[in-house]
């Protein structure tokens, strides 16, 4: 079969490996060590890892230098992009860069509104927005040129993913945008963080009827709780995200020193269904600093060792 | 109602510095109509024949040349309808002689503010322009 | 119209205060409507400046009918230049305006310009307008998503969306999520099926209009 982008990650997709995806946020400084040791957890244990582009809108050093240094480690990056700080010269010349620099698959975001980081005035950039960029990495790759319409010399190949959020409302919309993002050109789709299994299998379905996941990768977030607290914070402030209480009743129900190794039981339980369901091609994991619990998740998931393509 | 005292040597003194021209307008209008055409409040009030321009223009700086300044309430009343509630001074209006109208009303609403007349939007009544 | 908020008055004394002879204009157009800039404002402006340390300055005040208008502006000739500075209670544009015809006085700003915007109540106002030059509302719905949108999304929702409210806080509307609404109500889904291409965006530089049965007369 044809690659888009040579990817890793596309090849073990189109190979029909079920893929385990990892992330790595870069430091609030230019802690290069601090990158190198998260890497050192997730190589060999995950096929790609996701490197955040400052995340929840707090600045770190950029996604595309972290990027590098994941590469320099063994570890195939997702090049984060989101729509908030740059306009779209600045993402063009980025996505430029990051492919001369080795990078193959790029995730296409909106990004968390700058209110919730540590510079809310900030001016929010949002030239394009999530759906239009996906159209602008496609347009670099399969037509060779920039948004403006001049021709690229050697344009730049991507493997190009996007996110959903089967849990945020309109429910019913939900499926139709994960729609525009095939039409605009997505090859993967990252979900939110799953909890509401429920909703998720509704959601899922609905794509496969729709013929959408023909035409699309999706990997499944599972983020495990680590305590009953987090569980009760992501329920009550995170937006878009939904915590059936069911969850937090599991946790309430173990030790407080065991609700880490329930947390882990949940989201092993969860990958074992995604292993299974129709539509689903691979799961997300978002350790979110707790990279060096990802080797025992990755063992407990039974999804090691990791396919050679 | 309540009389305003009108601070007339005020008033006389506006109406004194532009009496010229505006004499001069006021006695050309040869009340054709025509500056009617061009004003879309008289359009979207049903061809009201108050929102011609040349009637709030006469019933507003016209009655203060007249009555030299001195008016009872209910003038001031009538004078503040014709130049705020009928007019927005979009400076819109046509006058075939060349009279300048919306010079007219603008005199009209200056002198009025210098007596502290004008409109009050924080008042629980219909909004003056749309009346 | 355009919606504006007085700022707070030691803003507006800081940048008086070396002056002496003050002048301050009222607008009698959309910042009188939204009871910021009227002749009422302008004399409360200056009872709070006095208040705030300006009590022995001469401030006279006078309101012109638009500040947006050099025909109006012109009531001014006579007096301008008998004050060290003019304070504009106008909207960005009117101050700019009346800077440019007394070019020679320095024109200070007494009102943030906020928005355009609707009479939600007397006294409230809401912003519903960023006059981005191409609008969109014919397949939003009639909602903005340029304004009301806290990410200016053209394909949205986002996951950010909360029980219908904005990810920015539970007291704000998702713009998307009402557009869907609206759009949902009255059977025009399609609409928002389709994607949006880039913005062209239109107001990043100054503009000016010439509408078309005047292009010829102001040919250059």
């Amino acid at each position: 079969m044809e690659m888009k982008s040579g990817s890793n990650l596309e090849k073990m997709l189109r190979a029909g490996h079920f893929a385990f995806t990892g992330e790595l946020g870069p430091p609030r400084g230019t802690n290069v060590e601090a990158v190198r040791e998260k890497a050192a957890f997730l190589k060999g244990n995950v096929d790609m890892v996701n490197i955040t582009d400052n995340q929840t809108a707090m600045v770190r050093m950029s996604s595309w230098a972290a990027a590098i240094i994941a590469i320099e480690e063994g570890l195939e990056p997702n090049y984060q992009m989101v729509c908030r700080d740059r306009n779209r010269l600045a993402m063009q010349a980025d996505i430029l860069g990051a492919y001369a620099h080795g990078m193959r698959n790029i995730l296409c975001l909106s990004g968390d509104h700058q209110q919730f980081g540590d510079h809310p005035n900030a001016k929010g950039v949002y030239d394009i927005d999530s759906i239009q960029l996906i159209g602008l990495v496609k347009k670099m790759r399969d037509e060779g040129k920039f948004l403006g319409g001049a021709e690229i010399d050697t344009p730049p190949k991507f493997f190009i993913g996007g996110a959903a959020n089967p849990f945020a409302e309109p429910l019913e919309w939900r499926v139709y945008r994960l729609a525009k993002k095939i039409t605009a050109g997505v090859d993967f789709i990252q979900t939110q963080c799953i909890y509401n299994m429920d909703i998720m299998r509704k959601w899922v379905k609905q794509a496969n009827e729709m013929g959408l996941t023909d035409k699309v990768f999706i990997l499944a977030g599972v983020t495990p709780m680590k305590s009953l607290g987090m569980a009760r914070y992501m329920k009550a402030k995170v937006p878009g995200m939904d915590v059936p209480d069911e969850i937090i009743k599991r946790l309430q129900g173990v030790d407080r020193k065991k609700q880490a190794d329930e947390g882990i039981n949940i989201a092993c339980e969860q990958i074992e269904e995604f292993k299974e369901m129709k539509g689903v091609a691979g799961v997300h994991l978002m350790a979110i600093e707790w990279e060096h619990k990802v080797p025992e998740i990755a063992e407990r998931a039974k999804v090691l060792p990791r396919p050679e393509v | 109602m309540e009389n305003l005292e009108l601070d007339t040597t005020q008033v006389k003194k506006m109406l004194g510095k532009h009496k010229a021209k505006m004499k001069f307008y006021l006695g050309m209008c040869a009340h054709c109509s025509l500056c009617a055409e061009s004003c879309f409040l008289f359009n979207s009030h049903d061809n009201d024949p108050k929102y011609m321009p040349s009637y709030k223009f006469i019933n507003s700086l016209g009655t203060l040349y007249k009555k030299k300044g001195r008016i009872k309430q209910e003038t001031v009343e009538e004078i503040k309808a014709n130049i705020w509630e009928r007019c927005a001074l979009c400076t819109r209006c046509y006058c075939p002689f060349g009279i300048d109208i919306p010079s007219m009303i603008a005199l009209a609403r200056s002198i009025m503010r210098s007596q502290g007349v004008y409109p009050q939007y924080d008042e629980e009544k219909a909004h003056p322009l749309a009346e | 119209m355009v919606k504006g908020k007085r700022k707070p008055v030691e803003e507006i004394y800081s940048v008086i205060s070396k002056y002496s002879k003050i002048l301050i204009v009222g607008c009698g157009g959309c910042v009188s409507v939204c009871l910021a800039g009227g002749q009422k404002e302008v004399f409360e402006l200056i009872e709070d400046l006095k208040a705030s340390g300006g009590s022995a300055k001469q401030m006279d005040s006078y309101t012109v009918e638009r500040q947006c208008n050099m025909t109006f502006l012109a009531e001014l000739d006579d007096m301008a230049d008998a004050y060290d500075c003019i304070v504009s209670m106008a909207c960005g544009a009117g101050v700019q305006y009346l800077a440019e015809r007394f070019a020679n006085i320095p024109v200070f700003p007494a009102i943030n310009t906020i928005a355009i915007g609707v009479d939600r109540e007397i006294g409230v106002y809401e912003e519903k307008c960023r006059a981005c030059g191409q609008c969109v509302l014919s397949y939003t719905g009639g909602i903005c998503p340029v304004t009301k949108c806290a990410k200016g999304l053209f394909n949205g929702p986002c996951g950010g969306t909360n029980s219908g409210m904005c990810e920015i806080n539970n007291q704000t509307p998702c713009a998307w999520h009402d557009i869907y609404t609206r759009l949902k109500d009255q059977g025009r889904l399609d609409d928002i099926l389709k994607i949006q291409a880039p913005m062209q965006w239109q107001n990043q530089v100054q503009r000016t209009i010439v509408q078309d049965a005047y292009a010829e007369r102001y040919a250059k």
